[in-house]
């Protein structure tokens, strides 16, 4: 029985919460808002805020609305925008609408403690003695985020979302914003198809990735959904023109069609986003262009890097494995304690396909300047699989594949041109070389060990060639994205322990047992080529605090 | 004329009945939502009513909040919501063995409990923790529930001295004794 396992887990409760009450979670993101309209608990949702339940997935799938009797589940009435009937109006009078009874507005604030171990200012062992270098202490006590988001449905099926770190800029946003979008929920129904069969998502939106970023309970993010494509440029090498910043971690500004049910059987999505692979924020993106949304002497700039648009499609198909019929066609299946998530299998695959561009100043065969730009097509494809026993314990795994081809300037002779271009010998036009690529994944396992504890594990990968030969370079260890990776590839094991306080307060901790570093290289004898020598790990423990009201 | 004289000497015996039964009655503070019942009677029993009140999940609250019923009583839970609902209660009156688990039913299903035990029963639901009930079981027919202003009257109560216990949620449980002379008279101030 329920109170059972409450009993058992009050033993460990009180040193346990000690610890964590003593030191400071990071990103997440719960909705009060939402409790405060229907007058119910976050774990209405949420398992471990904000890893949703799947009550909460149907709920968000509804357009943030409960999927049947919405109306007699608001504690706080909507307020009308024109009575129902104006409806029969139309084209004479405006769609009659909703608003939240109150302003559905949430705010979140985490902080967190880090402790690093003895390797931290390894990466500083070649600086000639009695220089200054950055320096790293031990412990440290950080500010998190402080965000605000809101959320609900403004009637006719039309949700919205708007999320927005307000005082540093989170994993997921662009600028200070996180997602912004309204969904048009079940526009199928014009073309009659069932309910579930097609939205639309407009706005700055997270891709529709397996497994979210931006709402993950993990307090590090996944290091693929990180990872940008940078070719090598280490002269040693053989160099690679790819300069491809876009990662999975960031949000995109466009539109998405989806459908299906996040609660069993298919569930698709297709986007169309921005490219957008310099990272240049918008607002100093070609700012002093006149944008149709700013003045004639200079709009809000621009996201796009080029006209193409990305292209993102992902399917996933979630095979219910409940033997009864009841508990597999419900929302959540009927346990003997209560409702619970179902026991599944949930396979899927997602592709995104884009053009990288760069421009350079360079000339013509007749030798006059000009500009010439490479346009590299590149893809992300994946899978990814998840099994569910029911409420407490899942297995995840996604793999990933990037893949940029990559265009080498040459001189007016067809000679390749060192990198980083120079204002002489002149680019005048692209020969094809090795693509740059990488891959990688993770695995996680999240036992909710009690309603109040969450037990993690995750590992790591992310196989990068160019990460590793672009530290092998004098003082390029600290430049490089990994801060000189001893290995092409990178391995990270993080344990992890979560408790929830109350419901919607959260103790974190993970301890990560980091890739190896490196900042020595030598001249392998075999190769001729640079190496790695002397690796060492610099881990990490991070313990957070994280509340949403 | 036989039947006329059994009809007449049934009427009096219930008027004589009557007129030995009285009444408790009194105020509760903290008010509305209280109950007040008359505690175990030393060899007296009473039979189980055939009566089956509904404890009702609607909008995701108990509906009545406070149920008071005799000992023996079998209570319908019902499951109005178009979300799924779990009832358990984790002790009644603090007793952990009385626990009980009654699963989990769809909405428009009704799944009978009965109370055989005396105490309070503490309703809950294990996927809407702020869900929250309560049945207090009472080991008499005497009980009552108090209105908006908190006033309280039980009927039909013999003559005699008995125990009297009110009972409101967050508050110290307490009890009085009680002469029952056709009348009698009880008033409550309960603490946290």
């Amino acid at each position: 029985m329920g109170g059972l396992s409450f009993r058992a887990g009050n033993r460990l409760l009180p040193p346990l919460v000690l610890v964590f009450l003593i030191v400071p979670s990071r990103q997440s993101l719960a909705i009060p808002a939402f409790s405060r309209m229907y007058g119910t608990s976050c774990s209405t949702c949420h398992l471990d805020f904000p890893k949703l339940n799947d009550f909460g997935k149907a709920f968000k799938d509804a357009g943030f609305k409960f999927p049947k009797d919405d109306e007699s589940m608001l504690k706080i009435p909507p307020v009308m925008l024109g009575a129902p009937a104006n409806a029969e109006l139309w084209p004479k009078a405006i769609w009659p609408g909703t608003i939240p009874g109150i302003p559905p507005i949430g705010l979140r604030y985490n902080q967190y403690f880090q402790y690093t171990s003895t390797n931290r200012s390894n990466f500083s062992q070649l600086s000639p003695s009695g220089t200054v270098t950055p320096f790293i202490p031990t412990t440290d006590f950080e500010a998190g985020y402080f965000s605000i988001f809101t959320a609900g449905n403004f009637g006719s099926d039309i949700a919205f979302w708007v999320d927005d770190d307000i005082s540093v800029s989170g994993a997921n946003s662009n600028g200070t914003l996180g997602e912004a979008y309204l969904k048009f929920v079940d526009i199928g129904r014009l073309m009659k198809l069932p309910s579930y069969a097609l939205s639309l998502r407009v706005g700055q939106i997270e891709l529709d990735i397996p497994f979210t970023q931006a709402k993950s309970i993990w307090i590090s993010p996944y290091d693929i959904y990180s990872q940008a494509n940078i070719g090598a440029v280490n002269p040693a090498f053989g160099q690679q023109f790819v300069n491809n910043s876009f990662a999975f971690a960031g949000s995109g500004k466009g539109i998405e069609f989806s459908g299906g049910h996040s609660i069993g059987g298919y569930h698709y999505s297709v986007a169309f986003i921005d490219q957008d692979t310099s990272n240049t924020p918008q607002a100093t993106n070609n700012a002093y262009v006149p944008s149709a949304t700013g003045s004639n002497n200079g709009g809000i700039g621009f996201a796009s890097d080029s006209n193409f648009k990305d292209i993102y499609t992902n399917f996933q198909y979630r095979f219910n494995l409940e033997r009864d019929k009841a508990s597999r066609d419900a929302i959540q299946a009927a346990g003997p304690t209560g409702p619970r998530d179902h026991t599944y299998v949930n396979v899927g695959s997602f592709w995104l396909y884009g053009r990288s561009v760069q421009r350079l100043s360079g000339a013509t065969t007749e030798g006059l300047p000009t500009v010439i730009t490479a346009r590299e097509p590149f893809y992300r494809v994946g899978g990814n699989a998840t099994f569910n026993y029911r409420c407490c314990l899942q297995f995840n795994a996604l793999w990933m594949y990037g893949h940029d081809n990559n265009l080498l300037p040459v001189d007016a002779n067809g000679t390749v041109i060192s990198l980083p271009v120079g204002t002489m010998p002149l680019p005048v036009g692209f020969i094809s070389g090795q693509a740059a690529t990488f891959s990688g994944g993770f695995a996680d396992v999240e036992w909710l060990a009690y309603p109040w504890m969450m037990v993690l594990m995750r590992y790591d990968g992310v196989n990068s060639t160019s990460d590793y030969i672009n530290g092998l370079v004098s003082g390029g260890f600290t430049g490089s994205p990994f801060n000189g990776a001893a290995r092409a590839t990178r391995n990270r094991l993080t344990p992890g322990v979560q408790f929830l306080i109350h419901a919607n307060i959260k103790a974190s901790f993970e301890y990560q047992f980091r890739p190896s570093q490196s900042v020595v290289f030598e001249t392998s004898p075999v190769t001729g080529l640079p190496v790695a020598i002397n690796p060492f790990h610099t881990n990490t423990a991070v313990a957070g605090l994280e509340f949403v009201y | 004329m036989m039947r006329s004289f059994l009809l007449m000497l049934l009427l009096t015996a219930a008027l004589a009945v009557t007129a030995t039964a009285g009444t408790i009655e009194g105020t509760v503070s903290p008010g509305k939502s209280s109950v007040v019942y008359v505690d175990t009677i030393a060899g007296k029993t009473f039979p189980a009513p055939s009566q089956q009140p509904v404890m009702d999940q609607k909008g995701l609250q108990f509906s009545p909040h406070v149920m008071v019923i005799q000992a023996g009583t079998t209570v319908e839970f019902l499951n109005s919501d178009n979300v799924q609902h779990n009832v358990f209660w984790p002790s009644i009156s603090g007793n952990k063995k009385l626990g009980h688990n009654l699963g989990t039913w769809p909405k428009g299903d009704k799944r009978p409990f009965k109370f055989d035990n005396p105490g309070v029963v503490s309703l809950l639901c294990n996927v809407h923790p702020e869900m929250s009930g309560y049945i207090v079981v009472s080991p008499t027919s005497y009980f009552a529930e108090t209105d908006a202003s908190g006033h309280y009257k039980i009927d039909n109560v013999p003559d005699g001295k008995y125990n009297v216990v009110a009972w409101h949620e967050g508050m110290k449980q307490q009890s009085k004794s009680v002469d029952v002379s056709g009348t009698g008279k009880a008033d409550f101030t309960l603490s946290k």
